[in-house]
Order: C-alpha cells, then structure tokens, then sequence
C-alpha cells in the first residue's frame, strides 16, 4: 500500500513552492459553483465533503492555496505520465478538462470551508477517552 | 498428505450389491425390504402411474399381503455421519456454517439429531452464502485462535467459497472445511478431485474412501490446519459414507497436534541472553493463540523487558496498556528477541502457509500474494503508536513457534535467576511502566486533537464513529471483527487493545464481503463468552454479502453494525479520479463505476428486510451518541442491531 501513498509533495520536484507562511489573498470568485464543481470533480474522495479527509483542506497554511494563480499552477502540474500501478495521488487538471474559471470557483470554495475544531474539552466523548485513558489501570 | 484418487467405497458395511443403491433402496424403508433395485427400475413413473395398471407389489400389498416393518425399525441404525459429527465433538468444534446441501445431507441430519442435547457442539450455523460461511469461520478462529468447521456442497459451494478460502490462506487462519460429494445424483455437482479447485490455496486435503479414513482424515485436517504454518484443510466425504451403517465400528480416539518449540540448549541460551543484558528487550507480532500471549506477558515480566505489540493491527497480539508495553525506559535495548515478529538478535517465527504453496500449486496458478518469494506483511505487523522503537537490523531467524518456546525459556529463566536480579529486575520495570504509560498518554493527547477535525459538519467523520463508540463499549468485553482500513482505523490510536481478540485485523487479500461474515464469526464466539462484537461496515463490502445480517439475527449473535456509508468504492474512485487526470480527460467522470448513488442504499431498510433492529439513515453527527447508545443497549439485550451513517469518504 506504502507505493500507493505517494505524497502529493513528492510529485511536485522542480516546481517552485511559495512560502508558507505567506498570507492567504482575498477570493473573488463564485463559491457555490465551486461547490458544485468540488462534488463533480470527486475532491470529496481524497479531501472530505467540508474539507477534512484523507487529505484536509481546512486551514492548512498550505502555500498551494495562498491565491487563484498558485492553486490553479498547482492543478495543472500534476504528474502526466500514465502510471503503471494505482495511484490515490492528486490527480492531473488540465485546462480542457476544468477551465480556468472552475478552478478558481473551486478555490474559493475551498477557502470559504469553515474550520471545523471544536476545543476538545467541550466534546464529551474526546474528554471521557482522555479521562479514562489516565484513570485506568491494566487489569488482564 | 495428498489428495487421494477416488476408489470404490469400502467401508465396514461394504457387500457385493452398489452401495449407493443398496443405501438409497433402504431409505425408502419397507418397500425396499421386497423391492430389489433392478425391479425399481422397472416401475412406471409417477406420472404414467396415474394410467397404467398397477404393479404386482401394489397390488400383493393393497391385498395386505406385504408385512409392513415395526414402526420403529430402520434401514440404518449408527449411521456414519453419527461418527463423524462424534469426532467433531472430540475435537472441540462448536460451530459449523453451511449453506446446505444434498451432498452433506448425512452430516447435517447427524448435527441436527445426533447427541444430548443434539445441534449441540457443533451446532449448525446457517449462512446464506458459502462466502459467508468461510467468513464466519475465519473471524471466529481469529477471535479464538482454534478452527470452527465449514461445509460446502461439492463443486458449487467450493467455487462459492473460494474467494473467502484465499483470504484465509493468506491470513493462515486454521479452519476445517468439510466438502460433500455426491456421485450419481447431480454430475455438475460432482468431481473426481473436488479439493484440485482450491489445492493451491488451501493447506492439506484428503478424499477418504472408508469409514474409517475418514475419521481419521478429519483428526489430521483439524491437526494439519492448527500446526504451523497454519492453514485452512479440506476434507472431501462422500454421501455414502455418511449415510452408511456403521454396525460396531470404534471411533478411534482423537490425539491433539503437538507443536514443538526450540530446543533444551537454545532455550537456555537465550534465556542466559535476556539475563545478562542490562535492558533486553521483547519484539512481539501475532501469537498462535491466546495462550501464546499469556506466555509472552509471562516472559516479559520474568525478565522486566519493555514489549512491542501488534495488537492495534491484528488479533493474538501483546496487551496495549500492560505495563510493560512500550519503548521502556531507553531503547538502547541490549538483546531483543523476537516473538513472531522481526528482531535485531534472534527472532523464534512459525512458518507462514505460503511456504507450502510451491507443492500445493500442481497447476502453476502462481498467485501473486502466496508465492515463495513474496513476503507479505503479517496480520497486525503494521505499526502502532507505541512501536516507536527505531527499526532494527534483522537478526538470527528460527523457523520455530514462538508460543510452544516461551515455557522452555521460562523454565530456564526460573533456574538461573537469583535474588539480586529479581531486584534489579523489580526496578526495572517500575522505570518502564512509568515511561510507557506517558508515552500512550501522550499519544493519546495527539490523536486526540487530529480527531476532532471536522466534528460537527455532516456527513459524519469516520474519526468520530470511533470516538463516540469507545466510551460506550470500553467497560464491555468487546471486540472489532471489522476490518478498519478503510474506515480510517482510528481505534488504533483512540482504543484500548488489550485483549487477543481486541482487533481481528485485515481481510487478509483484500477482498469485499468479508466484513459481515467474518463480524458473525467473531461474534458466535462471543455469544456465549459475554463479549460484545463491533462492527463498522463499509457499504461496499455490505453489498456483496448482506445475508449474514439474517444469520447475526437467526442466531441471536452479540453484533452491533455501524455503517460507514460513503456511498461509494472509494478507493477505486480515487484510483480512476488520477487516471483520468493523467491522461489529461478530466475527473468529472471518475464516479462511473465507482459511486452508490441515483438510487442510495437504505442500509437501515436493508437490515429490517433481514429481521435486523435498526435505525438511520444518521447524517447529523449530533445524533450519532444517542444512536450508538440505543445499539449498544439493544446488543447488550441480545439483539443485533444496525445504525446507518451517512460518512465522510474516509
């Protein structure tokens, strides 16, 4: 399974990341048809329906989703060469496929995704794992 | 042992006249006793009967002229299956699956009638499908660590079952598959060499021809299929043996395998080894049994060495939270020995079945995963949050059972320890003890925080599932039959595993359907054990083998179902998504083939369909808890019980 797991990172050698501690930009483009377009274009499979998956989206400081131009350079170097095995890695976007208006309607959806993580002390059951998890003793 | 070419039965009742006809003729009782075969033969059918004469034994026995046997008489009185469903109870099996069928009809009347009380060790588990019945048999001797038996119906159930067989294989999980073979009633049904389908991944086979052999052949699968490499073994019985009179025939007495471990000098040596170093240390995978892991926990607490275990990745593994679970102390670890798993200075590893499929593939099949010179990873050898020890250089490797070798080291340890040491030793652990039970704690803050991502948004996280269910179950003798690696497997990080049945791993080829049959297999054993079966089935795999939730229901079996209902085969709907990608056509279609929707699955309706309480569709992760408590309520009650939810992909 481990050739599978190809990172995302690791397919992307020669191309030039931004920093990532660069500041996220303003979005300008339409968020519900990037909704429709993340459905579509299967984005849930890997990211989550809301950005949390195997992959998450959410409020990540990724340098891949500072702007339109940057995320959409990203979707368009993927890797082009036909794999022999299976791959679960970021598949290829080329322009005829989604155009340069549904990536950036993808991205503003992605960047209007909430951040999902409520304190863990204010979920019971997150609380009650860690509490147990200390009180409790081996027994055989 | 090879499969034996058929011959002409020959069995304690054998005589002159054809067997199956001298059987078939007693079946149909008085008339058979002045009726020989060959005038049968010459009756008219029942449909021309309605227009021709009636034949002379009609007519002397409308005239009262036949003398009708005692009502209590029968044809055959011991019958063989009798002896045969004996030798099943000698050798401990509780349970057989099966679909039924004609060719082990002996057998499972035998079942059903034989004994005080009958259906009684074994009883007949009825499963709607072979698949899943080879399922139930592989989950339950996960969960227990000893076989339960299977039967199948000639050509037809062997081919049913075949997939679930190969899954068993690669996982040498020991069972005793029990194949009818009926010659003369339906040829399609029939073959000469009925195990050949399935030789190359099953461990031993034999087709006796003799009452006798087949008593016999049945002790040796059940001991072939325990003794390592452990396997599935296969015995194919014809019908009349089972139904043959078996008069005063003695049932020889079953003798157990004996598995042997490392010898007197090696066990000594090795137990000298642990004495001397200052922080020995034990690498341990997947025992053979509960009893193995009983030894292990001896082991490592005789000598005070920190212990890794596999029991998050698999079954028979080393308990979590023992206080010698860890990377101890240091991990400048001075001698480690390996249990069933890889070590840097000697590793004691029983042989894997596929050693033996060189010899067992007559045709070259050549299956991929169980070629000699492919290594696949064992079950539960994936590692954990506490196995953080650096990986170390492989050692000495004896093909022997770690379980049968840890007695002879102990013993010796017993001899050579002194008081001094037993100090050192007391202290020792008290250092590790401490150390591991921050480093699970603090793994445990860790997971904690990455699980609670995306808490609250619909569809559910699968991270979730598992942190709802753990506080609900963590004070039940539970057990995940379910495999989690499509799910996310956050019991591994969230869980406790402490138990040899905590996790039964993987499909073990990664065939669908497995799920629900192997979660029933578990969960026979836990029905009359008090534990509590958990699982959580992906819809995919539900779809290919949903009647064992009528036999979960049938036979009342201690199984809660949490769907993990991604609405799709998700795997492969990424595989194609990156294709499409690559060949620069878009990933817009990549749901063809891959997605259950346009209609969904009402999994909830699925499971009332088969008699099964349940509830959902749950998309609202806010009514997840309630849900999950009412299923766990309603298991605890001895009902099994489903709760759809609608989920996050993984």
């Amino acid at each position: 399974m481990k050739i599978l797991v190809i990172s995302v990172t690791g397919l992307l050698i020669g191309f030039t990341a931004p920093a990532a501690t660069a500041q996220q930009e303003p979005v300008i483009s339409d968020a519900n048809a990037g909704a429709q377009l993340y459905y579509d274009h299967g984005c849930y499979a890997c990211h989550g329906y809301s950005g949390y998956g195997r992959v998450d989206l959410n409020n990540t400081g990724s340098p891949w989703l500072v702007n339109e131009e940057i995320f959409r350079a990203f979707l368009r170097a993927r890797a082009d060469v036909a794999p022999v095995l299976p791959s679960t890695s970021m598949p290829n976007y080329p322009a005829n496929a989604l155009s340069d208006e549904g990536v950036n309607d993808i991205f503003a959806y992605i960047r209007s995704l909430p951040d999902n993580q409520p304190d863990s002390a204010d979920i019971p059951a997150l609380r009650t794992i860690l509490e147990s998890a200390e009180q409790r003793e081996y027994k055989p | 042992m090879s499969s034996k070419k058929p011959e002409q039965p020959k069995g304690p009742s054998a005589t002159t006249v054809d067997r199956r006809g001298f059987l078939k003729g007693a079946a149909t009782g008085a008339a058979a006793l002045a009726v020989t075969p060959v005038a049968r033969a010459q009756e008219p059918s029942a449909y021309r009967a309605s227009f021709t004469a009636p034949s002379y034994q009609q007519m002397q026995r409308d005239a009262g002229l036949v003398e009708l046997p005692a009502p209590d008489s029968r044809g055959v009185v011991r019958p063989g299956s009798d002896l045969m469903v004996q030798a099943l109870k000698e050798m401990g099996i509780e349970f057989v699956a099966s679909n039924n069928g004609s060719s082990f009809e002996g057998i499972q009347e035998s079942i059903a009638n034989y004994g005080s009380p009958p259906n009684h060790m074994p009883e007949f588990i009825t499963a709607l499908h072979e698949e899943s019945s080879v399922d139930m048999a592989n989950g339950y001797a996960k969960a227990e660590g000893r076989p339960m038996a299977v039967m199948l119906h000639g050509t037809l159930g062997i081919q049913h079952a075949s997939m679930s067989i190969f899954q068993a294989y690669n996982t040498g999980t020991p069972m005793l598959l029990i194949v009818g073979r009926d010659v003369g009633f339906i040829q399609a049904h029939t073959a000469d060499d009925m195990a050949a389908m399935c030789r190359s991944f099953t461990k031993w086979d034999a087709q006796p021809t003799t009452l006798s052999e087949c008593i016999d052949t049945l002790h040796e699968a059940y001991r072939q299929a325990v003794t390592p490499p452990t396997g599935p073994a296969m015995v194919v019985i014809d019908i009349e043996l089972q139904k043959e009179e078996a008069q005063d025939f003695d049932l020889p007495r079953f003798r157990p395998a004996v598995i042997e471990g490392v010898d007197t000098a090696t066990a000594k040596d090795i137990a000298e080894k642990l004495l001397n170093a200052s922080n020995p240390r034990l690498e341990t995978g997947m025992f053979r049994t509960p009893k193995g892991i009983g030894a292990a926990v001896e082991l490592a607490e005789l000598i005070g060495a920190s212990t890794s275990t596999t029991s998050t990745g698999g079954p028979m593994g080393f308990p979590q939270r023992h206080p010698l679970c860890g990377p101890g102390e240091e991990s400048n670890y001075d001698y480690v020995l390996g249990l069933e798993a890889d070590a840097s200075d000697l590793s004691l590893k029983r042989p894997i079945v596929n050693s033996l499929t060189a010899q067992r593939d007559v045709m070259g099949i050549g299956f991929g995963s169980l070629r000699e010179d492919y290594a696949p990873a064992p079950p539960g050898s994936e590692p954990t949050p506490l196995d953080r020890s650096p990986r170390q250089p492989q050692g000495t490797v004896l093909k022997v059972d770690a379980q049968a070798s840890i007695p002879l080291i102990i013993g010796e340890l017993s001899r050579l320890i002194t008081p001094a040491k037993q100090r050192e030793i007391e202290q020792r652990k008290a250092r590790h003890a401490r150390t591991n039970r921050e480093t699970f704690l603090t793994a445990l803050r860790v997971a904690v925080e990455e699980k609670k991502k995306g808490w609250d948004l619909s569809p559910v996280s699968t991270a979730r599932i598992y942190a709802e269910l753990w506080p609900l179950i963590m004070n039940e003798d539970w057990c995940l039959a379910s495999p989690s690696n499509f799910s996310g497997a956050h019991h591994r990080e969230l869980w406790e595993h402490n138990k040899p049945y905590s996790y039964l791993g993987t499909q073990g080829a990664g065939g669908m359907g497995y799920g629900p049959g192997a979660c029933a297999g578990a969960a026979l054993a836990a029905r009359s054990r008090g534990r509590f079966v958990v699982n959580v089935q992906p819809d995919g795999d539900l779809n290919y083998s949903p009647g064992a939730l009528w036999t979960a229901v049938h036979h009342e079996l201690p199984m809660l179902t949490v769907m993990h209902n991604n609405r799709a085969w998700h795997q492969e709907y990424m595989f194609l998504q990156y294709l499409a990608g690559v060949r620069g056509r878009g990933t817009d279609r990549g749901h063809i083939g891959c997605v259950l929707r346009d209609p969904f699955i009402d999994y909830s309706k699925m499971a009332q369909a088969y008699g099964m309480d349940s509830e959902g569709p749950i998309e609202n992760p806010a009514l997840l808890t309630a849900a999950l408590d009412r299923g766990v309520r309603s298991v605890k009650n001895g009902k099994p019980y489903l709760i759809d939810v609608v989920t996050q992909p993984r």
